[in-house]
């Protein structure tokens, strides 16, 4: 079968104009004043980004640590002791489990978020600040992210602690039939 | 002796009168790939988010909080009764409180508005 010469041609320029358009599309999100005001404002963006930079990097830390002691000083330990008594414990464990994937989600998306970041920063904000502003709302949707990652392991902390109620029932439960 | 020495040397090949450029060469080649598996590492699992050790974190390095000495150890063996319940309950309670009382990434920095660039009327 042959093909028409004219098509490779066709798909060449329709790449080339949908390209085109998808870049105009996402360069459209900021408008001509915010550009302006990125120009004149670029180093002080700069700024603000780099110190938002360190603080989060600190956040992240002491957060992270904390978030892991709850998982192997408290949920692991508890669990532990319960299952050496032989009591049920596919809730507790459960939930620990949920924990610590959910765990495992904050770190990767604070990754993503501070890889964002990183990115929002190199960006020469004078002579791309298009490119920046697209960037810096990249890094917006990525901090939202790993704050909807911390309201999820809120929620977790609050299932476990649910979860050693259930358990506390059941032992009292058992506890007045023997 | 000295003239068999000689001789056995002048037999070797090329890179066998230059073991000790090649020894150097292999030994950089093979630290080269070791760093760049230990960079693809150090990089892939998240531990260089962790690193305030970076240039650029100098002013808050000394602000980590070593959390771990606030948990108190909560035994992983003995006896389950009501009242290592309730010490669990006690613990883990106090620890939550804090943790979730932190509410970190809150807030909307990155928002135009917050950065000065919303321009809009």
């Amino acid at each position: 079968m042959k093909i028409p010469n004219k098509i490779p041609v066709i798909c060449i320029a329709l790449t080339v104009v949908l390209s085109g358009l998808v870049y105009l599309k996402v360069s459209a999100e900021a408008s001509p004043a915010q550009i302006s005001q990125i120009r004149n404002e670029c180093s002080s963006l700069k700024n603000t980004l780099n110190q938002l930079h360190v603080s989060d990097a600190l956040l992240r830390v002491n957060m992270g640590q904390r978030y892991e002691l709850m998982s192997t000083k408290l949920m692991d330990r508890f669990n532990n002791r319960a299952a050496s008594n032989n009591f049920k414990t596919e809730a507790l464990s459960e939930s620990a489990n949920n924990y610590k994937s959910m765990l495992d989600i904050f770190r990767l998306d604070y990754k993503a978020y501070e890889e964002k970041m990183v990115l929002a920063i190199k960006i020469d904000c004078q002579s791309e600040p298009s490119v920046f502003y697209d960037a810096l709302m990249s890094a917006r949707s990525g901090r939202a992210q790993v704050y909807s990652d911390v309201v999820k392991l809120n929620q977790q902390i609050d299932d476990y602690r649910a979860a050693v109620s259930q358990f506390e029932k059941s032992y009292q439960a058992v506890g007045e039939k023997g | 002796m000295d003239d068999n020495q000689t001789f056995e040397v002048e037999n070797l090949s090329f890179w066998g009168k230059r073991r000790f450029v090649l020894l150097i060469i292999l030994a950089i080649i093979i630290s080269s790939v070791l760093v760049s598996v230990a960079m693809m590492m150090y990089d892939g699992s998240g531990a260089a988010q962790l690193d305030l050790s970076r240039p650029g974190y100098v002013d808050v390095r000394n602000r980590t909080v070593d959390s771990s000495g606030e948990f108190k150890n909560y035994s992983s063996s003995g006896t389950i009764d009501q009242k290592s319940i309730d010490e669990f309950k006690a613990l883990y309670d106090e620890q939550a409180s804090k943790t979730k009382t932190a509410d970190a990434f809150k807030g909307d920095p990155l928002n135009p508005d917050a950065m000065g660039i919303n321009t809009t009327p």
